[in-house]
């Protein structure tokens, strides 16, 4: 299969190759990194745009071959500069013609927002600054759970059992801090929080048993409750190491076959101190 | 100081900086069409070109020329669409010649850069600005004409003179022909572009409002409005031509298309032919409507001229009002795209080294050319602002009579200098076409009004200036040629 990768033609981010590195090796998969720039307008008039648009042509045909390098030897990497009127549209087409598997992108933006909502693959989104080290691969994946619905824990369970990495499902309860106004106090809201874990964590085994009966296991499997006064707060509250991936599947609500991302999705993928894939809900199924 | 003059008796002498070409491998290099199925497959055909031409060449100028063009030559402002109709041809077919002699794509400031030399590229390059530049002010003076009209139609209120007029015309600046510059500058500064789709519908509504104007305008013909046919004679129908040429900008566009056209041999004549005769029917039925509905007299100074026209033939005001709006939205989007053509020739005359190299600097992420965007709007801003329209349409017409002339003397020039060449297509009936081409611009040329040429001399002359101070010393090739 083939992983696409959004690389911007100003090659600022390394990030992404880092990630895309990572994901491509532990999977086997070959990587096409795709610079995309505006294409040239149709009426084009006596095609005065023709030098600028060599320019962009040539600077990102560059780009890519550098950021090439970047990656390593022991994955195939394939670059492609594609023409498309915006950003998003260009990554998710050139995601058609290569009948891709994953695309990977840089840091959270409105770019990689309008792709989260628009595209029918999964979409791996680079914290900002990711590093990897050299022959990095997965090592644990990290399924985001929210008690309803296991079949993305399933399907992460599935992939993790393939590249040799370890599962892990991980809720997460956020409670902001009650104002000290309210007179029923903290507690109150505490022993709210106390009963959501205890549920999730029925949960949580209910979809680890099912994992277990899976074809495919992974090696090790584990549950987490992440708390916390927001969402960068839960998500550190969990203990990360390199190698780890966060995996969070999209609403159910959008159109069918799309990712959209409901508000908590959403914030994970800004906040997560690891790579995040946004699985689309009938990819997972 | 010693290596300092070694260096100057070696430095290329003036002639050898003027004439120096940029070479086919330069930029193929510079291009990149050595990669991967660099040739482009050929895969448009006839009719779709002629399409292709039509679209690219009916433009806003129909919408606001009858106003300035009339009152030149009277009811035989017919016959001047045919004279521009029939010079724009045989430039488009010379210009298709110097295209299929260089092998990538580019402007025709490129074509000139490598077939005639950096100086006449220079000057090539001077009229394209006047071409996009003073075409995008005067466009935009149209697209407020019709703005007023809309909104009167729409809500009784005008914009008042002072703010909605060139000084001459009794204002102070045309406040809503720069608001269209800067809103257009907007969207190219956010990386916006325009889909072949929205192309394709501005070309319907254009061509929709023109059918409309000719089937209600048709209805108010007064044959007595014809009886003096052309009062000013010969003189005033190629002094009319001369106004009218720019709307045939953009027939150069199919003459681009060649390396993807089937059988450019035959299709890019013909589709040129054929384009030129669809644009030029269209054109003239509505300008026979127009000067059938009224007298020649009351085309002077007309705001808006079609809609005007259409109020006093029907007595209501939704022809109109109709008429406006489309003129409104078609404009725009025309304005944007012209405006988006000016910034990249700018770009490409940096990247060669005639103009600094700030207008060759980028915005990382929306990858536009933002100094150049705003350069070309503040200009821009204060031509559509101050200088009335039809000093505007004239001087966008020399720019690109110039640019064609230049074109088909080179077409000839390279027929003796490099008679080898490789073309992608060959003027047919050489020399006639070429001759013709040059003839028939230079008959324009001449009726157009003496501001007009001497502003364009000083204009080509500050261009040269410019060339000799700096773009010779800064010229890339140049700096390529010395290391």
């Amino acid at each position: 299969m083939t992983m696409v990768v959004g690389y911007p033609p100003d090659g600022r981010r390394r990030a992404v190759l880092h990630l895309a590195g990572m994901l491509a090796r532990s999977a086997g998969d070959d990587l096409v990194l795709c610079a995309v720039i505006p294409a040239s307008w149709p009426p084009s008039p006596a095609r005065v745009d023709a030098e600028y648009h060599e320019h962009l042509d040539r600077e990102a045909r560059a780009v890519l071959s550098r950021a090439r390098e970047r990656i390593g030897d022991d994955v195939e990497v394939a670059t492609h500069v594609h023409n498309a009127r915006s950003v998003p549209a260009g990554l998710l087409e050139v995601c058609e013609e290569r009948d891709a598997s994953m695309l990977v992108t840089g840091a959270f933006s409105s770019t990689v927002n309008r792709l989260l909502h628009s595209s029918h693959v999964p979409v791996a989104v680079a914290p900002r600054g990711f590093r990897a080290v050299e022959g990095a691969r997965v090592q644990r994946v990290t399924a985001a759970f929210g008690g309803m619905g296991d079949d993305l824990v399933v399907a992460a369970a599935t992939v993790a059992a393939r590249v040799g990495a370890a599962l892990r499902i991980a809720s997460f309860a956020v409670r902001p801090r009650a104002p000290y106004t309210v007179s029923v106090g903290r507690e109150a809201d505490d022993s709210a929080v106390v009963e959501w874990v205890a549920e999730i964590r029925a949960a949580q085994r209910a979809a680890l048993e099912r994992v277990q009966a899976q074809p495919a296991v992974p090696s090790d499997c584990e549950g987490v409750v992440g708390r916390g006064e927001d969402w960068e707060d839960a998500l550190e509250d969990i203990a990360w190491a390199d190698g780890d991936v966060l995996v969070v599947g999209s609403s159910s609500i959008g159109p069918l076959r799309r990712v959209f991302l409901g508000s908590r999705s959403e914030k994970i993928v800004q906040h997560s101190p690891v790579p995040v894939v946004v699985v689309p809900r009938d990819e997972a199924a | 100081m010693a290596s300092l003059q070694e260096g100057e008796k070696s430095a290329p002498s003036l002639w050898q900086q003027m004439l120096r070409r940029k070479p086919v491998t330069v930029m193929t290099e510079e291009t990149g069409t050595d990669r991967e199925g660099g040739e482009l497959k050929r895969t448009i055909g006839l009719f779709q070109l002629t399409l292709f031409g039509v679209g690219a060449t009916i433009g806003t100028g129909i919408f606001v020329i009858l106003t300035d063009a009339v009152p030149e030559a009277g009811p035989a402002v017919i016959l001047a669409f045919v004279m521009a109709g029939v010079v724009a041809g045989l430039t488009a077919i010379c210009y298709a010649e110097l295209a299929g002699a260089v092998p990538v794509s580019g402007s025709s400031y490129s074509y000139a850069y490598a077939t005639l030399g950096e100086a006449v590229a220079v000057i090539v390059a001077a009229c394209l600005l006047l071409e996009y530049g003073v075409s995008a002010a005067g466009v935009a003076v149209g697209w407020s004409q019709y703005l007023n009209e809309l909104l009167d139609n729409l809500f009784s209120f005008t914009i008042p003179d002072s703010i909605s007029q060139a000084p001459e015309q009794g204002g102070v600046f045309n406040l809503p022909a720069v608001v269209l510059i800067w809103l257009c500058t907007l969207l190219l500064l956010r990386g916006a572009s325009e889909s072949a789709k929205v192309n394709a519908v501005m070309v319907m509504i254009k061509v929709a409002v023109l059918i409309l104007f000719i089937a209600v305008g048709v209805t108010g013909w007064n044959s007595d409005n014809l009886s003096d046919f052309a009062p000013a004679g010969f003189s005033g129908i190629s002094a009319a031509a001369g106004i009218i040429f720019f709307t045939y900008i953009g027939l150069d566009a199919v003459s681009t298309a060649g390396e993807e056209v089937k059988n450019p041999r035959r299709n890019l004549p013909l589709a040129i032919i054929f384009a030129l005769i669809t644009v030029t029917s269209l054109y003239m039925l509505v300008a026979i409507v127009g000067v059938a509905a009224q007298p020649v007299e009351a085309f002077e100074g007309q705001e808006a001229g079609l809609s005007a026209i259409l109020e006093d033939v029907t007595g209501s005001s939704w022809p109109a009002t109709v008429l406006a709006a489309g003129a409104v939205v078609s404009i725009f989007s025309v304005t944007l795209v012209v405006i988006y053509g000016q910034t990249r020739i700018l770009f490409a005359m940096s990247r060669d080294g005639m103009i600094p190299r700030w207008f060759h600097r980028l915005n990382p992420r929306t990858l536009t050319p933002v100094p150049a965007t705003i350069f070309v709007a503040v200009i821009l801003s204060i031509l559509a602002g101050v200088v009335p329209i039809d000093f505007l349409f004239e001087m966008t017409s020399i720019g690109t009579l110039v640019a064609f002339l230049i074109v088909s003397i080179g077409v000839m020039v390279l027929r003796q200098t490099a008679p080898d060449l490789p073309r992608g297509f060959r003027v047919p009936l050489y020399p006639l076409i070429p001759l013709g081409s040059i003839a028939g611009c230079i008959w324009i040329i001449q009726d157009l009004r003496a501001i007009t040429i001497y502003i364009f001399l000083i204009w080509s002359a500050v261009a040269l200036v410019w060339y000799f101070l700096y773009g010779r010393h800064h010229s890339m090739l140049g700096k390529r040629a010395s290391s």
